[in-house]
């Protein structure tokens, strides 16, 4: 099978009920938050509301404090690491420090970097892997067992359910970790650097995946992301963080065509590298945003190639 | 069933089973070596120094358990009670903060190899007739060849082994766990025995 | 039908399909059985008459038979020869002078072999025919504690994966000019090199392991589910109580005949 094909094709996730009827997902008021042992936040009076069935991308330089939202958006910041945090939070609406960790993780679904220590190990085949979060929560067995072929299909498991969760391939890992936190249905999906550890394949695996469950609205997504390229065609909005705090916030388009974005060391996509190499050329007109995705850098570099 | 954490915190849970994997693939990595080292308790012993001696204990007995369930040496099962007494030991050792200074450390595992001697030597006398199978048995010879009986044999054999095995496994997670972030450290009970 | 893991070997056999709990009150009755009745030929008519027909029920008679002759055979060796031709004040038998089999030194050889055979026999039966997870799924369901459970198992899942990184770790070293062969101190120096980038690049994961299965709803209070439903015919479990009896039986004969 190929991963693309398919994928979000299938019934929609029934969307938990106490959170229906809710226009902003996230709403985060002045949040600080410092790792206990450190002296400077992690992050410093960070703000903003994510609205429902928004695909957000956080990117930012290593250290900015991109894994700290992540953390404290699924509520395991205050939960899991200890430290202060300041500030209001809510997702679906729960105050995450006064919810318990145990109420949050069926509101957010983490998805971690590393796809090995996110298989349980207590598993031995992938079908049962997704179902362990469902048994964790004391769900019904004829309720497990439909959800979880639901999700199988939704992420493209099928061929591997009898297979040992822990003998796949890194993007098939991955994508068995998005299978066992979807199947417990949150309306909040945040990924912290999904693809940063799999090879090409598995990172098209991954990122097919995700944005079929972004296009289909049902979810609110949160993606930290390296590759610029792939937020750029995919997100609805891109927040930058860097050293702790908010530096950008806005459409793909603007956002990464941005210099002060740039100089903070967040990279650019290569449609807008070569944007900017015409900009060095004296080729490109003067004050033009510069392209951010493929499908706006066709038309401007075919009329550039008319000039020459 | 009462509540599934015990005592034990979501990472104390967590680390057992990855220093049960330490102890498996550390010993046979120095099995490829050819020295006369074990070191297949280092997991048990950095669980027990970390987490206390309970911890330390129930890693020691899954461990030896694993050992044999997962193929790669059934003769470690009857042996499980000697492994739970190593990071059982581990744990007291650390509390009683000589897992602060290097030679400490040493004398800690000089003293858990003798003990864990004496606890295998009845049980290697009563399963498996009081030898090895392996080349260390010419101790246990020697040993029978000038009379001793077969639990002081035994016990011979395992203290030209033991001591010097766990003293060295103590002294590398001394070292280990000086080399571990505080931020990781803090989160086990055993830290504050760990640092002056 | 599930993967190899661990010892388990999937076949199509009648005893495989028993409960796990059925499968270890058999196990451990042939061992209390083969330690505790008297004489030094119980364990081998044991062997004979209980464990090898159990075998070829299972379909696992070669892989057991073959398993565990080569992990008994050196303990046979040695046994025979240093508790055999060593036991002091023991009357030969066999041979000529210092160098000759004692009667009582035979007899503990047979009766250690026995133990021997008894126990890797009946542990290696076990581990062939059933699934540890199964194993622990059936004992939570008994009320044993969902930690425990996961121990187990994922102790013995995860281990492929840190052999392998092992032998990344020795290969880069090796790539780095590590010496792992010649004298003696030159590969105890390889110790230090090899071993704590292995444990240190092996704790890294402990945290994210921990928060990954938080998210995953471990510590979620309330009664846990489960998606594999293990059945038991209702005649196992008259067997197993039946079983534990026997065992109970056994070691009270025993205790009682000393």
């Amino acid at each position: 099978m190929v991963p693309g094909t398919g994928y979000g094709s299938h019934a929609h996730l029934p969307v938990p009920l106490e959170i229906a009827g809710i226009g902003i997902m996230i709403t985060l008021k002045g949040v600080t938050y410092t790792y206990p042992g450190t002296d400077s936040p992690a992050l410093q009076d960070f703000s903003t509301e994510i609205p429902r069935g928004q695909f957000c991308a956080v990117i930012g330089p290593n250290g900015a404090g991109k894994s700290t939202l992540a953390y404290i958006l699924a509520g395991f910041i205050p939960h899991f690491y200890q430290g202060t945090l300041q500030g209001e939070v809510s997702v679906a609406g729960k105050n995450t420090t006064t919810t318990p960790l145990g109420d949050l993780i069926r509101m957010v679904g983490l998805i971690l970097q590393n796809p090995f220590n996110q298989i349980s190990g207590t598993k031995v085949t992938v079908r049962e892997e997704i179902a362990f979060g469902l048994e964790n929560l004391g769900v019904a067995r004829s309720e497990m067992i439909e959800r979880v072929e639901t999700v199988m299909a939704l992420v493209g498991l099928g061929d591997l359910a009898e297979r040992s969760p822990l003998a796949l391939s890194g993007g098939q890992m991955q994508r068995v970790a998005i299978a066992s936190v979807l199947v417990m249905q949150p309306p909040v999906l945040v990924l912290d650097e999904p693809t940063s550890q799999l090879d090409p394949i598995g990172s098209k695996e991954v990122f097919s995946v995700v944005r079929a469950m972004a296009s289909s609205r049902q979810m609110t997504v949160i993606m930290i992301e390296h590759k610029l390229e792939w937020v750029a065609s995919f997100a609805d909005r891109v927040i930058v963080l860097a050293e702790g705090a908010l530096l950008a916030d806005g459409d793909p388009e603007d956002v990464l065509a941005n210099e002060s974005v740039w100089r903070q060391g967040v990279g650019q996509t290569r449609y807008t590298l070569a944007g900017r190499r015409l900009e060095e050329l004296g080729k490109w007109k003067e004050g033009k945003k510069l392209p951010v995705t493929l499908e706006e850098a066709v038309p401007a570099f075919r009329k550039f190639q008319k000039q020459v | 069933m009462a509540d599934a954490r015990r005592n034990f915190n979501t990472i104390t849970l967590v680390l057992i089973p990855v220093a049960i994997a330490i102890n498996i693939a550390v010993g046979q990595l120095i099995y490829t070596l050819k020295i006369p080292l074990y070191l297949d308790s280092i997991g048990t012993v950095l669980v027990g120094v970390l987490a206390g001696p309970l911890a330390g204990a129930l890693t020691g007995l899954i461990s030896n358990l694993v050992w044999g369930l997962s193929g790669l040496n059934v003769t470690y099962a009857p042996f499980a009670a000697v492994a739970a007494v190593i990071g059982l030991l581990a744990g007291v050792f650390a509390e009683a903060k000589w897992l602060r200074t290097w030679w400490k450390a040493i004398l800690a595992g000089v003293i858990t190899g003798i003990i864990s001697a004496a606890i295998s030597a009845p049980i290697s006398a009563y399963v498996f007739g009081g030898v090895t199978g392996a080349g260390t048995d010419v101790i246990v010879a020697i040993f029978r060849g000038f009379g001793f009986g077969l639990l002081p044999s035994s016990f011979a054999q395992g203290v030209t082994s033991d001591p010097l095995d766990k003293a060295i496994t103590f002294l590398l997670v001394w070292l280990i766990v000086r080399a571990l972030p505080m931020r990781f450290l803090s989160r086990f009970p055993g830290a504050s025995n760990i640092s002056a | 039908m599930a993967e190899a893991i661990g010892l388990y070997l999937p076949r199509a056999s009648f005893v495989h399909r028993l409960h796990p709990v059925t499968k270890l009150a058999i196990s451990g009755f042939i061992l209390v059985a083969g330690l505790a009745l008297p004489g030094m030929w119980s364990p081998y008519l044991l062997v004979l008459f209980g464990m090898l027909p159990l075998a070829v029920l299972s379909r696992v008679f070669r892989v057991l038979a073959s398993r565990t002759w080569r992990i008994v055979v050196p303990f046979m060796i040695s046994v025979f020869l240093i508790q055999g031709i060593l036991w002091s004040g023991g009357t030969p038998l066999i041979g000529f002078g210092p160098i000759s089999f004692k009667r009582e030194g035979l007899q503990f050889a047979v009766a250690s072999t026995g133990r021997i055979l008894i126990v890797v026999s009946s542990f290696l039966w076990f581990a062939l025919t059933t699934r540890p997870d199964m194993l622990m799924s059936a004992l939570a369901q008994r009320g044993l504690s969902p930690s425990l459970s996961y121990l187990i198992v994922s102790s013995i899942q995860i281990v492929p994966r840190f052999q392998a990184r092992a032998a990344t770790i020795l290969d880069a070293q090796r790539a780095r000019g590590l010496e792992v062969t010649g004298s003696m101190l030159r590969r105890m120096r390889a110790v230090v090199p090899l071993v704590v980038p292995l444990i240190l690049s092996s704790l890294i994961d402990v945290e994210e392991r921990a928060l990954a299965i938080e998210a995953r709803g471990f510590n979620h209070p309330g009664p846990k589910t489960s998606f594999v439903e293990i059945t038991q015919a209702g005649w196992e479990a008259f067997l197993q109580w039946f079983l534990v009896l026997a065992m109970a039986a056994t070691l009270i004969f025993r205790f009682l005949s000393r």
